[in-house]
């Protein structure tokens, strides 16, 4: 009982030894006496679980901030040496990086490069800050200077003060020309072009004597009557009574007289 | 910009037509539309206004005496009519580069003509100005090669193929050259302190 007493501490020792205490730097049984009395004393106990928690934000705020990217990549270069991009290519692939258009193997070779490189490291950044402001200075026309507006008009139509003026009849036609839309493209003119040479040497030339439709059907009609004539002529013997001026007509339906004899 | 809104709802064929008829005031109409950002696209280039007023006119005079080619079947007047325009200006440029002494940039000039412009607007407007100037100072500083797609890709916003249809060099070259521009420029802008870190 005595011994318990005597190693009885009071509050203001457990304030006193608390640090040693929490850095296991006490004697074995001084921490515990400590750890006693913290069980003991409700106030002494809520402080020590205030200064542990304490301890755990200090510890996490101290710790070095080394991300995994730039872990991963440091292990990366370490260990597979031959993945390591260089600078050049770095700069290179840049444009396609900020397109999104890197294939995913070089895409992370090129993350790597950006975070453990030092030169290049701020460069992705300061070329979008760059094309930003390309995109102020595109934005920020010029004004059109003084008297330009009227040195064209002058050096073009000859004079500052344009009239309006209609178009003549020639250049209405000219337009209108230039505007027709020929249904028949070039190259399928070849094939339309030799229909029409061939549809011209039949009528022109076999039937038509005057080139008119009419006439193509009325020769057709002089030629049956001629065909049908010399058929009844050869049947009947009459075939070298051919009138004056009246050839034989071509084809089977005529009849060689002297043959017959 | 409210330029390029009100070439959206223009009939352009239609004032080609009247314009190729003789009609004054629709070619006026057509020079109002675009001479603005032909001027601008030209300043970009050229960084002189001067410069970009003698280049805008040549522009126009072109333009005016090649009213006829223009086919509303191929696409609509802005595209045919920039088309135009960018090729003519980066023309230009590339004779200049070549020609270093033909050049008639005069940035004491120019900057006396931004602080014009400036007037008495607010302090953010000038700001803006400002920031717009420092920028052309920087590009002014690329090599002619990556000047040029800068401009066309991030300034005009053309793509790859149309870059490529304009330079006449292959995509690859595109690409790499915008690349190398943009880094270029950011470094350039860094070294001015117009962008920070």
């Amino acid at each position: 009982m005595n011994s318990e007493k005597h190693n009885l501490i009071d509050c203001s020792q457990f304030e006193e030894l608390l640090t040693d205490y929490l850095d296991k730097a006490l004697s074995g049984e001084t921490q515990k006496n400590v750890a006693a009395h913290a069980l003991k004393c409700p106030l002494c106990h809520s402080l020590l679980n205030d200064v542990k928690e304490a301890l755990v934000v200090c510890r996490d705020l101290a710790e070095p901030k080394l991300t995994l990217t730039r872990l991963e990549a440091k292990i990366l270069e370490r260990t597979v040496p031959q993945s390591v991009m260089h600078c050049e290519e770095f700069e290179n692939h840049l444009t396609d990086y900020l397109d999104g258009f890197l294939p995913a193997q070089v895409y992370h070779r090129w993350e790597r490069h950006a975070v453990l490189c030092d030169e290049c490291t701020d460069l992705p950044g300061t070329v979008v800050r760059s094309l930003a402001a390309c995109v102020t200075y595109k934005l920020e026309e010029l004004p059109l200077p003084e008297g330009l507006h009227e040195a064209i008009l002058r050096r073009t139509i000859g004079t500052e003060k344009a009239i309006r003026i209609k178009a003549s009849k020639s250049s209405q036609i000219v337009e209108w020309m230039r505007n027709l839309r020929f249904p028949i493209s070039v190259p399928q003119l070849a094939p339309v072009a030799m229909m029409m040479v061939f549809a011209f040497l039949v009528f022109s030339q076999t039937v038509s004597a005057d080139g008119s439709l009419a006439g193509v059907y009325t020769t057709g009609y002089e030629l049956a009557e001629q065909t049908y004539k010399q058929g009844a002529d050869a049947w009947s013997g009459n075939a070298g009574n051919l009138s004056v001026g009246q050839e034989p007509v071509s084809g089977g339906t005529y009849v060689d007289s002297e043959s017959n004899r | 910009m409210e330029a390029l809104k009100a070439t959206a709802d223009i009939n352009g064929a239609d004032l080609v037509r009247r314009a190729r008829a003789g009609d004054g005031v629709a070619w006026e109409e057509i020079v109002s539309l675009f001479s603005r950002r032909i001027f601008n696209l030209a300043y970009r280039f050229t960084s002189s206004v001067d410069s970009a007023e003698d280049l805008t006119q040549e522009v126009f005079i072109r333009i005016y005496r090649t009213l006829d080619q223009y086919d509303a079947k191929q696409g609509d007047l802005a595209n045919w009519l920039m088309r135009l325009a960018r090729n003519l200006i980066i023309d230009d440029y590339r004779h200049r580069q070549r020609n270093p002494q033909n050049t008639m940039a005069d940035t004491v000039d120019d900057h006396q003509y931004h602080l014009r412009a400036v007037g008495t607007s607010a302090h953010k407007e000038m700001e803006r100005r400002e920031l717009a100037a420092q920028v052309q100072e920087g590009i002014d500083k690329l090599p002619a090669d990556l000047k040029t797609c800068v401009i066309l890709r991030d300034i005009e916003e053309l793509s790859y193929q149309e870059i490529v249809d304009v330079l006449q060099i292959p995509e690859g070259t595109v690409k790499s050259r915008i690349n190398r521009g943009r880094i270029e420029l950011a470094k350039i802008l860094r070294r001015m302190r117009v962008v920070t870190i």
